[in-house]
């Protein structure tokens, strides 16, 4: 799990697009226009981390889509602009967790899904279809609970280091090293039962 | 119950390759996993936010130049005075009261309020400051518009504000770069961020004629 992270945790941009702090600024001046810089250099990897957290890729969308235009109205309570990338992950954490608080009983999530099935004499990893391995994953990831799912991705999938995660949830970090090592359990115990 | 060395593993602290050939395999499998989840979702929300962005006005974030600087202009500065010769006393205070002066509609002296508007006095301890000042929903959470006064040196900063009748979340900024919620607020609300951070909360009633100080934090 040596994957970089989607984006740095400081907001240091080296190749002569503007930095986070430069576009914060020009947006903050007037500039609105400006914002979809952000919003470029972001959505993927909100898109990614609320789709995991929500198992759904509409309701993700809303919760990004609804997270950015809450943090353009509230740009200026941003009180770190170095460190905007974990703000945004923040409001877009909140958002999910407000999702998923609210989710009404008629929304599938990906728990719920059944597995694929596997033919007969078939039950290795190796002979599984992309497709059908994504699904495994997703599904054991989905079955986690909220926050070691949140951790596990956030650490893995989106990259980050223990102290930007605190950022982005507000807890310590001892906390959030055992809800990852816990997630870590859980979804090996969980692809090994799949597979 | 994971082995810690697979954990160091899956953390950077540990070379994969010194693990033996059953942890090995855990590894594979939870860094397959991960690639696995790392694709990213083929759709874009860009359109639809900046169609929405679009359809909030500009003064949500920036001011006309020319008020910013008018109310620069205007308003009251806090100067620090530091009183060595004794004899200085009574020049540097009869200076500081001079300059103090409340002339702006956000501190001290404001005026009377209209019709659903009220006055709010904020009130902070904050011993050793350079500066305080408040920003909240009423002013877009923009610095620079509402700084508190500390006349008597003791710590004690306050300033009063013409505010809409209503609620209004608001947070001190110390020094220009500590936020702080009001610890003699009373009330908080979460700030809609996570992370359990609150913003304080103020209810402004409408003003009755003759002007009073009609809210508190």
């Amino acid at each position: 799990m040596t994957n970089p992270p989607a984006g740095g945790s400081l907001s240091v941009v080296t190749d002569g697009t503007p930095s986070d702090v430069e576009v914060v600024a020009r947006v903050l001046g007037g500039d609105g226009e400006a914002f979809g810089i952000l919003i470029r250099r972001y959505e993927p990897g909100l898109l990614r981390f609320a789709t995991r957290m929500l198992g759904n890729s509409d309701a993700a969308a809303d919760a990004v889509a609804e997270s950015l235009v809450r943090a353009y109205r509230h740009l200026a309570q941003c009180r770190d602009p170095v460190r905007l990338r974990s703000w945004l992950y923040r409001i877009t954490g909140n958002r999910c967790r407000s999702h998923l608080a609210r989710r009404h009983t008629n929304d599938v999530s990906l728990s719920d899904v059944p597995p694929p099935a596997l033919a007969d004499g078939s039950d290795t990893w190796a002979v599984l279809e992309r497709g059908e391995q994504v699904a495994l994953v997703e599904r054991a990831l989905a079955a986690l609970p909220e926050e070691k799912r949140e951790a596990f991705v956030l650490k893995h999938v989106e990259g980050m280091s223990y102290e930007e995660m605190s950022a982005v949830t507000g807890a310590r970090i001892p906390t959030l090293k055992m809800r990852v090592h816990r997630a870590r359990e859980a979804l090996l115990a969980a692809l090994e039962a799949f597979v | 119950m994971i082995d810690p060395r697979l954990h160091e593993a899956l953390d950077g602290e540990r070379d994969p390759a010194e693990l033996p050939a059953d942890l090995r395999e855990s590894y594979a499998r939870l860094t397959g996993a991960v690639q696995l989840l790392e694709g990213t979702p083929p759709v874009s929300v860009a359109t639809r936010v900046m169609a929405e962005v679009r359809q909030i006005p500009a003064r949500v974030h920036a001011d006309n130049p020319a008020r910013r600087l008018g109310r620069w202009l205007s308003r009251p500065r806090a100067v620090t005075v530091r009183l060595r010769p004794v004899w200085t006393l009574a020049l540097a205070a009869g200076l500081a009261a001079i300059l103090l002066l409340p002339s702006g509609p956000e501190n001290g002296g404001a005026p009377p309020p209209g019709d659903r508007q009220g006055v709010a006095r904020f009130v902070g301890h904050f011993p050793g400051a350079r500066s305080v000042e408040v920003v909240g929903s009423f002013n877009d959470w923009s610095r620079g518009t509402l700084h508190l006064r500390d006349d008597n040196h003791d710590g004690i900063w306050d300033g009063d504000a013409v505010l809409p009748a209503g609620q209004h979340e608001y947070m001190f900024v110390v020094d220009g770069e500590r936020w702080v919620a009001d610890p003699l607020a009373g009330r908080y609300v979460d700030d809609g961020f996570g992370a359990g951070q609150e913003n304080a909360l103020l209810i402004v009633r409408p003003a009755v004629l003759p002007p009073s100080p009609a809210a508190q934090p």
